[in-house]
């Protein structure tokens, strides 16, 4: 039985239409990201999955029992749930003690059962010893892990969080992404987590909601939503990526600088077609490669080294434009020089 | 016959000279001093504003002078002056204030100049020859009377005499000024101890009065109706009435307390010419006419009580003396401040 | 290989240690503005609180005479009791309707703001006067509803007592409390409410554990001002508790400054009242300190109103009951005894004239002119205050003098000195030799633009450090001089906020009494003085014509400040 379902849910201010035609189903215990550059529509969907915010057409049902609707709302006090937000709200005028109980107090525990599970989380979070201070002398990871322990010691239904690293610098960052996704293992809390940094949506969850305009544009797993992204919006917005355009003749389809059996390829008919080809997915050597892949002479046009990795741009000699090809840092090729680009049609990605 | 077709021209002469206005030779050149000088500040607690505003227009209107008017109650005025001349400064050209005793201590001081008006010898025999040394002149009488509201206080329930105002009836009903502001009511408080002793205050104390600033507050109390009767001024309340306000006048048959208000020039005043000339125009017909308008006593015979107004020969007056007021108005000050609380 | 070095190296270093010098001088200049307008008077006032008067020698006997006598230290104590009684009805007033504005679906809320803006632009001693025509004890308009009513011989209200003064103080300060409490409701971050919301806290609980507490230095420090307010009037204190026959500590300073003049006395006097501001301030301080409640940031999402149901009727009944008390019944009455021949006589035709008008503006000598003054020394003052305060919080926001603190501290330490002692303090400093600014409009300027220091140094303050300096340093790299970057640049950008302080101190400056009334001199009476004097006569006729045309001339002003800044910039704490 799901947990939580959007059917159809749009909401629109005026004449614009911030979500549309959102339909999406979360499983109990589910990690789900909704991803996409600011201004998709990810964080009026957050809220109003929260109840911030009512929808105008479409419905919101959790364990089956409707929450949300054009014109009834039920209020975010009563839906159980958690939500962590962009700047943390850690109320200032009480400790972290009080701040992380202060949910335990609303649902009227007893002040020793209160202190029992306040400190139990602290611990998970590793802020026990800090537990009588106040916020304005925390850090900025401190506080987060306070917002953390607060919305997670009440066990809610659902876990929201609104791009709750974005304050944060990129160390912090990185381990506190483990931290989420430790947290949701060890309470297995129904989660949506709204980001536009797709390694943090990488990172964390079990599938990945990418939108755009309002819009959904693929919903899958991250590893999925990598190799076989469907649009070309997905395929550059998740990595990097080499956008190959081609066009039909007879068995073959012609790009830039070389061609392919249209047998090899998939989604092959039609006339105009786009593919979406990973950087990593393409192999450069001096020799050229036997094997069932293609094999297409180039020339390096322009490289950059970033320690952990070379990132070539290298133009098919009978092409105009360069694809670009990332290898280890040990495979070192000269500009100017001629390479071998091997190319396997089956990892090439028909998007739209 | 011939003798005394020949005094025809003379008599002629002698009643041209005796009746017509006198264009002295001092009060020319004055008057060209004063046009150059332009202008003169008043102090002045003697009138309402409206009846200062008045003299001062008159003033402005005969020789083209500016009048300063500056208006306040006499403590306050006293004030004002007191703080120019700690600081130095003349601003004040002419003093005219309702308490006595501020012209005894100034005078001791040195504080005015010695100036006797030509028309001096033309006012009422009663208000001449107030200072001796001639440094500051009376240039406004009035009487503290009992005042009441004729439409909510019939003729014959009125106060009579100043002991009726202790009268329970009129608790909650009656008005007064401040003695720590206003010359009137200094005096008249100064009176009413010396006549019954501080008793009185401390039974009248008990009417809750309503008690503002100047005298002149009993006029708008007694208007609005806020109170029935007051211990007011007979020129500001007889004013008020002639425009159609519910006034009423009671001479007390006690004594009404006569204010004889004297003005005199500052030393050292940057306007002498306009000064002296406003002495003048103080005790001249056209101010005397002013003065009647605004139920004040005219100071000129030639000019006539005003209608509503009693002569002051028919009415009973008190008045304390000079050297009484001088030394008597600070203490009932501070005794009323301890009376009434402020 | 050599590397040559800039060609610029001498000249620059030249130039920097040129500007090294004018900077040290500019401090200097300021420092020494400052310390005339603001530490001189102060160092006056306490120095001639100990000075004996006729021989100049050290001595405690002001003191002594300052509290010798029961009646002087009842006075004090009826301030204190006043300040108190004051702040706590304002608050009564103030916190609903800043709450129900600013966080719940109340109806007319628009409505409600414009009526405590009309209040705020009332002076209190008009207010004062309009109170003793609703409320005088017979003839009081309210009173006399009542007996009509009801048939009875008397009323029930006195204005003239403790609780009528309370009241009438109370309803003209209140505007600073909801200020206070509405900008810092709105300023709670709404995602601070959410985070409740969410974890189950309905909007009640929110209001009582997350909202209101974050709101409360705000609160507090809005009650903390009406107090100050209260305890330093002078208008409404002398029209009222005088024939209420209570002292309080500005009426006993008038007098003080009475017959014979005591300037001695009355700055031992004051001193209680420094004391007392400044222990408050403290107070406030060290309650909020800990907690650091800088988290108001007003930003994130639509804040979703407190929805009241049938109860919004109820408040926007309590609304009206304020705006009543305040706005509505008091206008009413000023303008009838404003065009009445005898304001008593009540509302007949026949009692309808323009007299009153006509005998301020072209009888009276000195009322016309005084509205003049006003509104000169007003101007005066508010553009002294703008021009020095952005010089001021230029230099300390960007650092460009050592000690800048203290710069930016003398333009808020005025801020503790109440109206009445500092214009005693300009007294005893400036009005004698010397300097002899006895009786001239200078000392007038002069003591309001120390007293509205404090206003503008904030809002320039919050202005300059909402501006990048990378602007400025832009214009330095292309060639331009720090003076350039701030005439091209920063006032440029400025332009707003400036506007804003300036209407912002010039409006308060026109109604400005506690001040003026111990430093005008004949000739440069201003509106407020007059007012004043007139009520002496009880001439509430001619008094209520002068406030409505002060009232009337102010329209445009706030006007002008609505227009350029948006539609309540007096009720924003600070005009960026």
């Amino acid at each position: 039985m799901s947990k939580l379902v959007l059917k159809n849910v749009a909401r629109r201010y005026g004449t614009v239409e911030a979500v549309a035609d959102f339909s999406l189903e979360l499983v109990p215990g589910e990690f789900v990201s909704l991803l996409g550059p600011s201004g998709c529509g990810k964080t009026t969907t957050l809220r109003m999955i929260a109840g911030f915010v009512p929808p105008s057409a479409g419905t919101i049902e959790m364990d089956g029992r409707q929450i949300s609707s054009p014109s009834s709302v039920v209020p975010p006090e009563k839906r159980r749930m958690s939500m962590i937000f962009q700047s943390y709200a850690i109320w200032p005028n009480m400790t972290v003690g009080e701040n992380v109980g202060f949910g335990l107090q609303v649902r009227k525990l007893s002040r020793a059962e209160i202190d029992r599970k306040v400190d139990a989380i602290l611990d998970v979070v590793q802020m026990r010893n800090l537990k009588g201070r106040y916020p304005a002398e925390l850090s900025g990871g401190q506080q987060q892990r306070v917002a953390l322990a607060r919305a997670i010691v009440v066990e809610p239904e659902v876990l929201l969080l609104d791009e709750p690293l974005s304050n944060l610098d990129a160390n912090l960052r990185e381990e506190m992404r483990f931290e989420i996704r430790r947290l949701h293992d060890e309470f297995k809390i129904t989660t949506v987590y709204v980001t536009h940094d797709q390694s943090e949506a990488m990172v964390t969850s079990d599938r990945i909601v990418v939108m755009n305009h309002g819009r959904i544009e693929q919903i899958d797993a991250p590893h999925k939503l990598y190799a076989r992204p469907k649009s070309r919006f997905v395929a550059g917005f998740i990595g990097r990526t080499n956008f190959l355009e081609g066009t039909r003749q007879g068995s073959d389809v012609r790009f830039d600088g070389f061609s392919a059996a249209a047998s090899r390829l998939e989604g092959s008919d039609g006339t105009a077609l786009l593919y979406s080809l990973r950087p990593q997915a393409i192999g450069l050597s001096t020799q050229k490669p036997n094997g069932s892949s293609l094999a297409v002479e180039a020339e390096i046009a322009g490289r950059s080294y970033l320690g952990e990795y070379w990132d070539y741009q290298a133009r098919p000699l009978g092409g105009t434009r360069s694809v670009r090809v990332s290898t280890g840092p040990g495979a070192v090729f000269e500009v100017g020089s001629r390479v071998w680009l091997e190319i396997d049609p089956a990892a090439m990605v028909r998007v739209e | 016959m011939k003798g005394l077709a020949g005094l025809a021209p003379i008599a002629s002469l002698v009643a041209v000279l005796a009746f017509a206005p006198v264009a002295h030779a001092d009060v020319k050149a004055l008057e060209e001093g004063a046009k150059k000088e332009g202008e003169l500040t008043w102090y002045v607690a003697h009138y309402t504003s409206e009846g200062a505003e008045d003299l001062g227009r008159g003033f402005t209107e005969m020789y083209g002078v500016k009048v300063n008017v500056v208006r306040t109650t006499a403590q306050v005025a006293y004030q004002r002056l007191l703080q120019d001349l700690k600081n130095n400064q003349t601003i004040c050209d002419v003093f005219s204030s309702t308490d006595v005793g501020h012209y005894v201590r100034l005078a001791a001081e040195g504080r005015f100049e010695k100036y006797v008006p030509e028309t001096e010898g033309k006012i009422l025999p009663t208000f001449r020859n107030f200072d001796p040394a001639g440094f500051y002149h009376t240039t406004s009488a009035g009487l503290v009377v009992l005042t009441y509201n004729s439409t909510k206080v019939k003729a014959e329930e009125a106060p009579k005499k100043w002991q009726d105002l202790l009268d329970i009836k009129w608790k909650g009903k009656v008005s007064t000024g401040h003695p720590g502001f206003s010359g009137y009511v200094g005096t008249w408080v100064l009176t009413m101890k010396n006549l019954y002793g501080w008793g009185y205050f401390d039974k009248l104390e008990k009417n809750k009065p309503q008690i503002g600033r100047s005298i002149n507050d009993t006029v708008t109390a007694l208007n609005a109706g806020e109170r029935q009767v007051a211990a007011g001024a007979d020129g500001s309340t007889l004013f008020s009435a002639s425009r159609g306000n519910p006034l009423a006048v009671a001479y007390p048959t006690d004594g009404s307390v006569l204010i004889i208000a004297p003005s005199a020039i500052m030393k050292g005043t940057k306007h002498p010419n306009a000064a002296r000339l406003f002495m003048e125009y103080l005790y001249s017909i056209e101010a005397a006419k002013i003065n009647a308008k605004h139920f004040a006593i005219p100071l000129r015979p030639e000019v006539p009580s005003p209608p509503g107004a009693k002569p002051i020969s028919e009415i009973k007056t008190i008045r304390p003396t000079v050297a009484d007021i001088d030394k008597g108005i600070p203490e009932v000050i501070e005794q009323w401040r301890d009376t009434f609380g402020n | 290989m050599t590397i040559a070095a800039p060609a610029v190296a001498t000249s620059d270093v030249s130039r920097r240690s040129i500007s090294f010098d004018s900077t040290w001088l500019i401090w200097i200049a300021i420092m020494a503005v400052l310390l005339f307008l603001v530490v001189s008077p102060f160092i006056y006032l306490v120095v001639t609180s100990f000075t004996a008067e006729k021989t100049g020698a050290f001595t405690f006997a002001n003191y002594a005479a300052a509290y010798g006598r029961a009646r002087y230290v009842d006075a004090l104590m009826n301030s204190l009791k006043l300040g108190g009684a004051a702040a706590a009805l304002a608050g009564l007033f103030a916190i609903p309707l800043a709450w129900a504005v600013a966080r719940t679906d109340m109806p007319g809320r628009g409505l409600t703001r414009m009526l405590v803006l009309a209040t705020f632009i009332t002076p209190p001693y008009t207010g004062a006067v309009a109170w003793i025509l609703l409320a005088g004890p017979n003839a009081g308009w309210l009173n006399r509803f009542f007996m009509l009513v009801t048939g009875a011989e008397a009323g029930p209200f006195n204005i003239y007592s403790f609780p009528g003064l309370a009241l009438v103080i109370a309803l003209y300060s209140f505007p600073y409390i909801f200020i206070f409490t509405s900008a810092a409701l709105e300023l709670v971050s709404s995602e601070m409410e959410d985070a409740a919301n969410i974890l189950g806290a309905g909007a009640w609980r929110t209001m009582r554990r997350v909202t209101l507490p974050l709101a409360l230095p705000a609160i507090l420090g809005g009650l903390i001002i009406c107090f100050l307010e209260a305890i330093a009037l002078f208008g409404s204190p002398a029209m009222i508790a005088i024939p209420a026959r209570f002292n309080v500590v500005t009426t006993q300073l008038f007098q003080f400054f009475g017959n014979p003049v005591r300037v001695e006395v009355a700055a031992a006097y004051a001193m209680p009242l420094l004391g007392v501001t400044i222990l408050l301030i403290l107070i406030q301080r060290l309650m909020t300190r800990r907690k650091g409640f800088v988290a108001l940031t007003g930003k994130g999402g639509e804040r979703r109103a407190i929805r009241l149901g049938p109860w919004r009727w109820a408040m926007f009944g309590y609304a009206m009951l304020v705006a009543s008390l305040a706005v509505f019944l008091p206008y009413l009455f000023l303008i009838q005894a404003a065009f009445a021949k005898a304001w008593g006589r009540g509302f007949g035709l026949e009692n309808i004239s323009l007299r009153n008008f006509h005998f301020v503006l072209f009888e009276h000598a000195t009322a016309a002119k005084s509205v003049l003054n006003s509104f000169l020394y007003a101007g005066v003052s508010a553009t002294a205050v703008v021009i020095l305060t952005l010089g001021v919080a230029y230099i300390v926001t960007r650092r460009l003098v050592p000690f800048g603190g203290i710069l930016g501290f003398l333009c808020i330490a005025p801020f503790v000195i109440p109206g009445v002692v500092l214009a005693i303090g300009f007294y005893a400093a400036y009005a004698p030799p010397p300097l002899a600014l006895y009786g001239t409009a200078l000392i007038l300027v002069l003591a309001f633009t120390t007293r509205f220091l404090p206003i503008g140094y904030v809002n320039a303050s919050a202005a300059i450090r909402a501006l990048n300096p990378e602007m400025e340093e832009a214009v330095r790299v292309l060639g331009g001089s720090r003076l350039t970057a701030l005439r091209r640049v920063v006032a440029p950008l400025l332009k707003r906020s400036l506007l804003g302080a300036w209407l912002l101190i010039f409006i308060p400056a026109t109604r400005e009494l506690s001040a003026a009334i111990f430093l005008y001199g004949p000739n440069t009476k201003v509106a407020s003085v007059m007012i004043f004097d007139m009520s002496e006569e009880g001439n509430f006729e001619y008094l209520a014509a002068l406030a409505l045309i002060l009232q009337v001339l102010t329209l445009p002003l706030l006007w002008i400040g609505q227009k350029a800044l948006g539609r309540d910039f007096m009720l924003r704490r600070n005009a960026t």
